[in-house]
């Protein structure tokens, strides 16, 4: 079944009920179900099916959200492409993805030149209105453009049946009903923004896209989720630890907000107790997995257990997902409903299972005595940071790419303020600080670009050749303490 | 005061070609100064000069530029 037609046949909306607001204007299920039906009919005529891939250059809203059920009633499946990033990643997704047509407002942008590109507020379609087009649980519904180890930007290909199940799931755990109101900041390319996309509607829910400037304004954003009434909220840990620090919590009346849930990050225990002070009757729930599982893991905070130098444990299996841990690595293991079809290559997605439909997350864990999972960091060089996840290979792919660099690596540095900031060390000949901040800015987005940057003559290596990172961060740690900051 | 807001800022939380060439005016925000980077700035002013900032106070219009940042600074020491 189409999700368009899920919504309104599941039983859970009414055909009035709003499920998508933004700062004055609403989209009841009924206008969503007609808005999108006629998106889907304008994409037809283009020549978009089941099966075809179309970008979304539209930032999070009720133009979003509408592109994302049009796009998803023709059958087609979408790729977030995020107005704030540079073109020429932009246009490197577009065309990895192969998609056939791109949502955005206005003309044409340089960077989509060549490919397809309509603005769906001036789509207009003689064709006659049709019903969406069925689609199977294993048909691609998204395609998630995240930081790639091999250098490149990786399309993690999110089918329905782990749309239905992520969605379905978090309507049942959290309890969710018409009478919700869920707070949307994850931008379109990040999997937070699924729950806010289609566990709403599935639970009949009203999803609230938050104005974009509150995200500088801790204490008006505490007045906008007080003032919306907002009940429940997903998002990463880095924004609510700056709402516990700065956002007047205790003094605003957040009686409606039942939950709150957080991914994407370890949220620093000290932090987290001062969040759950301030707001004692929210259920605060700790969700984990990454893009390729969406969650696998879930952790209702017990505040009794918070300690603050102990790791909160990532909890239970979630979703219906299967876990286990591979005994000699201590890695996680993961299948199940909620999981990827593959890394998108090719115009298909690539499975990455093991023969037995096992995907090795690289993340390790452990189990306490209650049976918790525990996580213990990565297994590989991927970093955190402000929920974005980022592989280092595709950051040092970039800088390598600059004429008169010899090398480079990324390197995450730990704060305790703002979690983990990344350090570039770039070796090479009359290369200067302003000209790699430059070439940086160009190609990757602002969570991307290093915040510090060293440069060497030389990297340094180990006897076998190959870089020694434990030298090289002794290194940045050396020249970052010895510059004139304060 | 003002030097050592603006060598943390420049050396910490922003990176542009020309530092010294940032004016006073000029729009941080629009330089690349997001909320992580905001909430880093107003704890280091906060411990540094010993002063409190109001919760209510942190909003773009208070910091989006040095002068601005300067202003909303004196008021509350």
């Amino acid at each position: 079944m189409n999700p368009l037609e899920h919504l309104l046949r599941a039983g859970h909306a009414e055909p009035g009920q709003a499920l998508f607001e933004d700062a004055d204007r609403s989209l009841s299920a009924a206008e969503l179900m007609e808005d999108a039906a006629a998106l889907a009919a304008a994409l037809r005529d283009r020549g978009v099916g089941r099966g075809d891939r179309v970008g979304i250059a539209l930032g999070r809203g009720l133009d979003a959200a509408r592109a994302v059920y049009g796009v998803l009633g023709a059958g087609a499946c979408y790729v977030p492409l995020d107005p704030s990033s540079p073109p020429a990643r932009l246009r490197h997704i577009a065309r990895a993805a192969g998609c056939r047509l791109l949502l955005g407002r206005g003309g044409t942008p340089g960077w989509a030149q060549g490919l397809d590109w309509l603005d769906p507020a001036a789509a207009s379609t003689t064709a006659p209105a049709a019903p969406p087009v069925a689609v199977r649980p294993e048909d691609i519904a998204a395609i998630l453009y995240t930081s790639g180890s091999t250098g490149t930007p990786k399309g993690v290909a999110i089918p329905h049946r782990a749309v239905r199940a992520f969605a379905d799931w978090g309507r049942d755990t959290f309890g969710l009903d018409s009478g919700d109101r869920i707070a949307s900041l994850a931008p379109l390319h990040f999997d937070l923004s699924l729950f806010d996309l289609f566990t709403g509607p599935a639970a009949g829910a009203t999803t609230c896209f938050v104005p974009e400037r509150l995200k500088l304004a801790p204490a008006r954003l505490v007045d906008w989720l007080a003032g919306q009434r907002i009940t429940t909220w997903y998002t990463v840990p880095s924004l609510l630890g700056f709402l516990a620090l700065k956002g007047g919590l205790a003094q605003r009346d957040l009686g409606a907000l039942k939950c709150i849930l957080f991914a994407g990050e370890v949220f620093p225990t000290a932090r987290l107790m001062t969040l759950a002070e301030q707001l004692p009757h929210t259920r605060l729930y700790n969700l984990f997995g990454p893009t390729e599982t969406n969650v696998c893991l879930y952790w209702p905070v017990r505040r009794e257990r918070l300690r603050a130098d102990r790791a909160i444990p990532v909890g239970v299996p979630a979703c219906g997902a299967e876990l286990r841990i591979d005994p000699a690595s201590g890695e996680l293991q993961v299948r199940g409903p909620c999981l990827m079809a593959g890394y998108w290559r090719d115009g298909a997605p690539r499975p990455v299972f093991d023969e037995a439909g096992w995907f090795a997350t690289g993340d390790r864990v452990s189990r306490n005595d209650r049976g918790e999972y525990l996580f213990h960091g990565r297994l590989d060089r991927m970093l955190k940071s402000a929920g974005y996840r980022i592989e280092p290979a595709e950051i040092e792919q970039v800088l390598n790419a600059m004429p008169g660099v010899s090398g480079a690596v990324v390197l995450g540095l730990e704060d305790a303020v703002s979690g983990t900031r990344l350090a570039a060390a770039v070796a090479g000949d009359g290369l200067g600080q302003a000209a790699l901040r430059a070439w940086a800015a160009e190609r990757l987005p602002a969570w991307m670009r290093p915040a510090y940057y060293v440069l060497l003559d030389s990297l340094p290596v180990l006897p076998n050749g190959k870089t020694d990172h434990q030298r090289l961060r002794r290194c940045i740690e050396e020249e970052l303490a010895a510059c004139p900051t304060t | 005061m003002q030097e050592e807001i603006r060598a943390f800022i420049f050396s910490e939380l922003l990176f542009v070609d020309d530092p010294a060439g940032f004016g006073d005016e000029d729009d941080l925000l629009d330089a690349g100064l997001d909320s992580m980077g905001i909430m880093r700035l107003v704890l280091f002013v906060e411990e540094r000069f010993g002063i409190s900032l109001p919760d209510d106070e942190l909003e773009p219009d208070n910091l989006r530029t040095l002068g601005r940042l300067q202003r909303w600074i004196e008021r509350h020491r």
